[in-house]
């Protein structure tokens, strides 16, 4: 209670630095601030080859970036990235939607989907290699993509239509709504959260299908950097190559939460930041 | 005119569970412009007998007509209120009243205006951009009345709308609820637990005894109106508490009828 009250009686600043952005922007920024302090000093310290300070690493990304190594690969990793995960979304959201409203499909498709979600999807990556060889690189990729995020966006999506309350479907049918009334008006809308919470996870997954495909089966894209500065035992190329990933991993996650706002807008708050907390993967 | 003859529902056994007779030969007929109140303890069957009545549910014998057209399924003729509002959450308070002309296609500016009129009337003016979230449970059962008052039905099914709020916030709907009922006169089919409820509003209350769920009997309820100005007085009266004394003494009986008989009083 006094904690609270403390809380709201503080003074805030106007202006830009109001104190929602402060409060928004000043606990992530400080915890980059320490860890990377943290990581410069111990690595200073411990003074290992694999493990080299971060102006070390930063020094590294600019060299790769000048040799036109960092930008290219990006966008053949980012077009990928792109193709492969616009699939995912809309095939995965309508074979959930199908699952989570069609008991029938459901109960033939279940078996499929948990298996292809809990298997480790690089395993069928020499398949796929098999199949499009070094002529369509591409393709592989993009099968690994999908492979690793479309599943959770199925499984969500199911789960989102199954648990639209029935409360709602029953208002929606004393108003004499149509079935195609119900299914755009109540159940699209109602399951909106759980099938961006499938989203947001499905992404970080096509992130990590896309760099295991282009580090262990055909070096292409960043992945590819990646692998290359490893051959040499270059750990600091290693890590700049990490660091882009990281940042675009970050990027996506947020441009994907940028439109879930925007749809689930009507959510309290507090189940949104529940929200956000389950969805970290 | 609705009427409900001989109608019985058995829901079929389920897993380890007996299967339930709900509802056995039920008769009961409501007259146009009647408000009519339903009374009974828990699980006896008012929510299955009203969600028929709305075309939501099937029945296993017996014949529901409304104005002499027997009930197949939901109809505009009929709107309902639920005891647990079912408000879309993401729809504006605004969205939410004139859901039922959405689906009906009228066009939007005129829904808006026919929303905005209903939301006065109960009360929310000024809240009309808000969403259900926002509102306190009170108001948000204003906005379940004002949805079905928005397509102009005949008749409005109301399960215990208020069971779920507070007293004082009751008591105000109440009040608003004659009101408006006193200047629209529609059929109205009042499903509650409380006897003083039942009585306050009703112009007839049936007394609904549980498993198998019958109409035991039939109140009718004298008191005059307009009752909208008066409840105070209403509820002060040697008649209300002479027959909301009667009712609870049928209610208690059947209560230990069913202890006696070995049986889980209901809560
Ligand atoms: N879908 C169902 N399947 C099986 N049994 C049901 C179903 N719906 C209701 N019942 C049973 O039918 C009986 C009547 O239920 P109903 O919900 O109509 O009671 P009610 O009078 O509205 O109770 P309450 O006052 O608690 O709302 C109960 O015994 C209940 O368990
Ligand atoms: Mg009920």
């Amino acid at each position: 209670m006094s904690v609270a009250a403390a809380k709201i009686e503080a003074p805030y600043k106007a202006g830009f630095f109001t104190r929602e952005r402060l409060d928004s922007f000043l606990p992530p920024f400080i915890g980059l601030a320490v860890g990377a302090i943290l990581w410069q000093v111990i690595a200073t310290i411990w003074n290992q080859e694999f493990f080299p300070p971060i102006t070390d690493v930063i020094r590294r990304l600019g060299e790769l970036t000048e040799q036109g190594k960092i930008l290219s690969n990006l966008v053949t990793s980012l077009t990928n990235l792109a193709i492969g995960f616009s699939f995912s979304v809309i095939v995965g959201v309508t074979l959930g939607m199908l699952m989570g409203a069609f008991r029938k499909v459901e109960m033939a498709l279940d078996v499929y989907v948990y298996a292809m979600l809990t298997s480790p999807s690089l395993v069928f990556a020499p398949i796929f290699f098999a199949i499009f060889g070094l002529k369509n690189i591409q393709y592989t990729i993009l099968g690994l993509i999908i492979l690793y995020s479309i599943w959770i966006i199925v499984v969500n999506t199911a789960a989102a239509i199954r648990t639209v309350p029935i409360a709602l479907i029953e208002m929606g049918r004393s108003y004499c709504a149509t079935e195609r009334q119900l299914f755009f008006k109540i159940i699209l809308p109602a399951s909106m959260p759980m099938v961006f919470a499938g989203i947001r996870l499905g992404m970080g997954r096509a992130v990590k299908g896309m760099i295991n495909g282009e580090m262990f089966i055909i070096a292409v894209g960043l992945g590819g950097v990646a692998k290359a500065e490893g051959q040499r035992f270059n750990a600091d190329g290693v890590l700049a190559v990490l660091l882009v990933i990281i940042i675009v991993a970050m990027v996506m996650q947020k441009l994907v939460q940028l439109l879930d706002a925007r749809v689930t807008s009507w959510l309290p708050s507090t189940a949104r930041q529940g929200k956000r907390r389950a969805n970290a993967d | 005119m609705i009427e409900i003859s001989g109608v019985s529902k058995t829901f079929p056994a389920r897993g380890k569970d007996a299967p339930v007779l709900a509802l056995k030969d039920v008769d009961l007929r409501i007259e146009d412009g009647e408000f009519l109140t339903i009374l009974g303890p828990s699980g006896c069957g008012k929510t299955t007998l009203l969600r028929m009545i709305a075309g939501l549910a099937e029945w296993d014998k017996g014949e529901i007509t409304v104005n002499g057209t027997p009930v197949r399924g939901p109809g505009p003729d009929r709107a309902m209120v639920f005891q647990a509002f079912a408000l879309m959450p993401w729809a504006t308070v605004r969205d939410n009243t004139a859901f039922g002309l959405e689906l009906r296609g009228v066009p939007k500016a005129q829904r808006r205006e026919r929303a905005d009129e209903l939301l006065t009337l109960v009360g929310l003016k000024g809240f009309e951009n808000r969403l259900p979230g926002q509102l306190s449970g009170g108001m948000q059962q204003r906005v379940g009345l004002a949805r079905a008052l928005a397509v102009d039905p005949e008749i409005l099914l109301m399960d215990e709308p208020f069971g779920a709020l507070d007293e004082q916030t009751r008591r105000l709907l109440q009040e608003e609820l004659l009101l408006i009922w006193e200047k629209t006169r529609k059929t109205v089919i009042f499903i509650t637990h409380s006897m003083e409820e039942a009585v306050l509003l009703g112009d007839r209350v049936a007394l609904m005894s549980p498993r198998p769920g019958r109409i035991l009997n039939i109140t009718q309820v004298p008191l005059p109106r307009p009752r909208a100005a008066a409840v105070d007085q209403i509820e002060g009266s040697a008649e209300f508490a002479k027959i909301t004394a009667n009712l609870w003494g049928q209610l208690r009986e059947m209560q230990t009828i069913r202890v006696h008989a070995g049986e889980e009083p209901a809560a």
